[in-house]
C-alpha cells in the first residue's frame, strides 16, 4: 500500500468520523453534560467550603473527566460494528492500526478536547487556585488523548458485546490509575508552588507510548471482536 | 521427531492433556499439603514473634506468598495469552482463563490478610499504602478479565479476548505499581510491612516454604479447572464420551 | 490488644477461600459429568 494511499485513507476516515459526529452531535453532548453534572455534585455533596473544594479540585475534575470519557467510548466502534462498516474496514487491506488510530484521534477531538476546553469552568466551580489552572489544562491536554487511546482498546474488545458499556469501564479504569495519579499530582504541586514538570514529563512519555502501542492493541481487539 | 516438539504437540490434544494432567494433579496436591504443613509448623510454632510487631507477623506467612502469587499468575496469564494469540494454541487459551479465578482468589486473600495484619500492628484495617492499593487495582484487573471472558458467547473468542486483556493489563501493571508507590511516598502514608529490613532465617524458611507451596496449589488448581473447561467445551466430542463411560461408575 | 483473633481470622479466611477455590472445579466436574450422563441416557432411551 503506497504511503500516499495510507495518508489519504487516514484523512478520509477522519473526515467521515467528523461528519458522523456532527450528525449525532446531540449524542456527543451527553458525556460533556455528564462531566458538568458530576463536578457540580461534589460541592453539593461535600459542602461549599472553598478550602475543601480547592483541595479536592484536581482529583474531582480528573475523575469527572475519566467518567465522561468512558461514557463516550462505548459508542466508539459500535455503530460501525452494527452496520457492517467495521468489517469492511478490516477487509479493506488498509492497516487496521491506522484505522484504529484515525478513529481514536476523531474521538479525542470530539470528546476529549471539549473536556480540555471546559476545564477552566470546572476549575472555577471547584475553586482551584489560579496557579493550578494552566497546569490543569496542560494535564488534560496531554492526558485526554491517552484516555482515548487506551479506552479505544477497551471499546474494541467490548464492541461485539450486548452490554459492553459497563464492562468497558471496569476494564479501563485500572489502566487509567497511573494517569490519574500523575495528573492530579502535577496540578496539586503547581498550586503549592512545588515542581510539577516531572509528572508532566512522565505523562508525555505515557502519551508517546500509548500513541505507538495502543492502536495495535486496538486493531487486534477489533479483529478479535469481528471474528 | 524432536521429543520436545512432540511433547508440546501432544499437550495440545485435549484428551491427552486431560488424561495426563489427571495423573499429575494428586501429586501436586500432595506436595502442596506437605510443604504447607511444614511451612505452617515452622511459621506458627517454631519461628519467634517479631520484635516490633509481635505475634501478628505470623500473618506474613500467608500475606506475602499469596501477594507474590497474585502477581505471578497475572504475569503468566499474559505470557500464556501472548502464546495463545500469536500461535492460536487452544490449550493456552484454556490455561489463561483457568488461571484467572485462582489469581483473583490469591489477590483477595492477600488483601484480607494484609488488612488483618494492619489492624493489630499499625492500628488500622485499611491504609492506602503502595502495596495494598496496587493489590486492589490488581483485583479489579482480574475481575475485568473474568467479566470479559464471561460476556462472550463463544468460548474460544472469549478466551482470546481475555488473553488480549491480560497482556494489556500486564504491561500496565508495573506502571500502575510504580505510580501508586510514588503517589504513596508523596502523601507519606504509613507503609505496611517492614520492607528492606533483613529477614531472620527462622522466618525466611517458613516464608519460602509457603511461597513454594502456593505454586503447587496453583498448579493443581489450574490443571483441575483446565480439565473442567475442556470437558465443557468438548462435551459433544468422542473423547468426552469415553471419559464419561470411564469415570462415572 | 491481643493479636490472636487477627491471626486466627487471617488463617481461617485464607483456608476457607483456598479450600473453596480448590474444590469448586471438582464439584462442578462431577455435576457436569452427571448432567452429560443423564442427557446421554435420555438420548439412548429415545432411540
Amino acid at each position: 500500500m503506497s504511503r500516499q494511499a495510507t495518508g489519504t485513507a487516514f484523512v478520509a476516515l477522519l473526515r467521515r468520523d467528523f461528519l458522523l459526529a456532527y450528525r449525532r452531535r446531540a449524542e456527543l453532548l451527553q458525556p460533556l453534560v455528564f462531566l458538568l453534572v458530576v463536578v457540580t455534585l461534589f460541592p453539593l455533596g461535600v459542602g461549599p467550603s472553598p478550602t475543601l473544594l480547592a483541595n479536592i479540585a484536581p482529583g474531582v475534575i480528573w475523575i469527572a473527566a475519566l467518567l465522561a470519557t468512558v461514557l463516550s467510548l462505548d459508542s466508539l466502534f459500535r455503530s460501525d460494528f452494527e452496520d457492517g462498516t467495521l468489517e469492511q474496514m478490516v477487509l479493506s487491506g488498509q492497516s487496521l492500526a491506522l484505522i484504529a488510530l484515525a478513529r481514536t484521534v476523531a474521538h479525542w477531538l470530539v470528546a476529549g478536547l471539549p473536556i480540555v476546553l471546559l476545564s477552566p469552568l470546572l476549575a472555577m466551580w471547584m475553586n482551584l487556585p489560579d496557579e493550578g489552572l494552566l497546569i490543569l489544562i496542560e494535564s488534560l491536554a496531554i492526558g485526554t488523548p491517552v484516555l482515548s487511546l487506551i479506552g479505544a482498546i477497551g471499546g474494541a474488545l467490548t464492541v461485539s458485546l450486548k452490554r459492553g458499556g459497563q464492562l468497558l469501564s471496569l476494564l479501563v479504569f485500572p489502566l487509567y490509575v497511573p494517569l490519574l495519579i500523575l495528573a492530579t499530582s502535577a496540578v496539586s504541586s503547581a498550586v503549592v508552588d512545588l515542581p510539577y514538570t516531572g509528572q508532566l514529563g512522565l505523562m508525555v512519555a505515557g502519551l508517546i507510548a500509548s500513541l505507538t502501542l495502543a492502536p495495535f492493541a486496538t486493531a487486534a481487539a477489533l479483529k478479535l471482536s469481528l471474528s | 521427531m524432536n521429543p520436545i516438539f512432540l511433547f508440546f504437540h501432544k499437550t495440545g490434544s485435549p484428551p491427552w492433556f486431560y488424561k495426563y494432567s489427571g495423573k499429575l494433579i494428586p501429586w501436586l496436591w500432595a506436595i502442596f499439603l506437605v510443604l504447607t504443613a511444614y511451612g505452617l509448623y515452622l511459621g506458627l510454632v517454631v519461628a519467634p514473634a517479631d520484635y516490633q510487631q509481635g505475634e501478628s507477623v505470623r500473618i506474613m506467612y500467608l500475606h506475602v506468598p499469596t501477594a507474590w502469587m497474585s502477581m505471578m499468575i497475572y504475569g503468566l496469564m499474559a505470557i500464556m495469552g501472548f502464546i495463545a494469540l500469536v500461535w492460536r494454541i487452544r490449550i493456552m487459551e484454556v490455561l489463561v482463563i483457568s488461571s484467572a479465578p485462582v489469581g483473583a482468589a490469591f489477590t483477595m486473600i492477600a488483601l484480607i490478610t494484609g488488612s488483618l495484619w494492619g489492624r493489630p500492628t499499625w492500628g488500622t484495617y485499611w491504609v492506602w499504602d503502595a502495596r495494598l492499593t496496587s493489590e486492589l487495582v490488581l483485583l479489579f484487573l482480574y475481575f475485568g478479565v473474568i467479566a470479559l471472558y464471561n460476556a462472550f458467547d463463544e468460548p474460544r473468542k472469549a478466551a482470546r479476548a481475555a488473553s488480549l486483556m491480560s497482556i494489556v493489563g500486564a504491561i500496565n501493571l508495573p506502571i500502575i505499581y510504580f505510580s501508586v508507590e510514588w503517589w504513596n511516598t508523596l502523601h507519606q502514608g504509613s507503609s505496611m510491612g517492614s520492607s528492606g529490613t533483613g529477614i531472620h532465617p527462622s522466618m525466611l524458611l517458613p516464608l519460602l516454604l509457603m511461597a513454594t507451596a502456593t505454586k503447587f496449589y496453583y498448579g493443581a488448581n489450574l490443571l483441575s479447572r483446565a480439565r473442567l473447561t475442556l470437558l465443557k467445551q468438548d462435551h459433544r466430542k468422542r473423547w468426552v464420551q469415553d471419559v464419561l463411560s470411564k469415570e462415572s461408575h | 490488644m491481643s493479636h490472636t483473633p487477627f491471626i486466627l481470622a487471617a488463617y481461617l479466611i485464607s483456608a476457607v477461600v483456598l479450600f473453596w477455590a480448590a474444590i469448586a472445579p471438582i464439584v462442578n466436574k462431577r455435576s457436569l459429568l452427571r448432567q452429560l450422563k443423564n442427557r446421554q441416557a435420555r438420548m439412548d432411551k429415545s432411540q
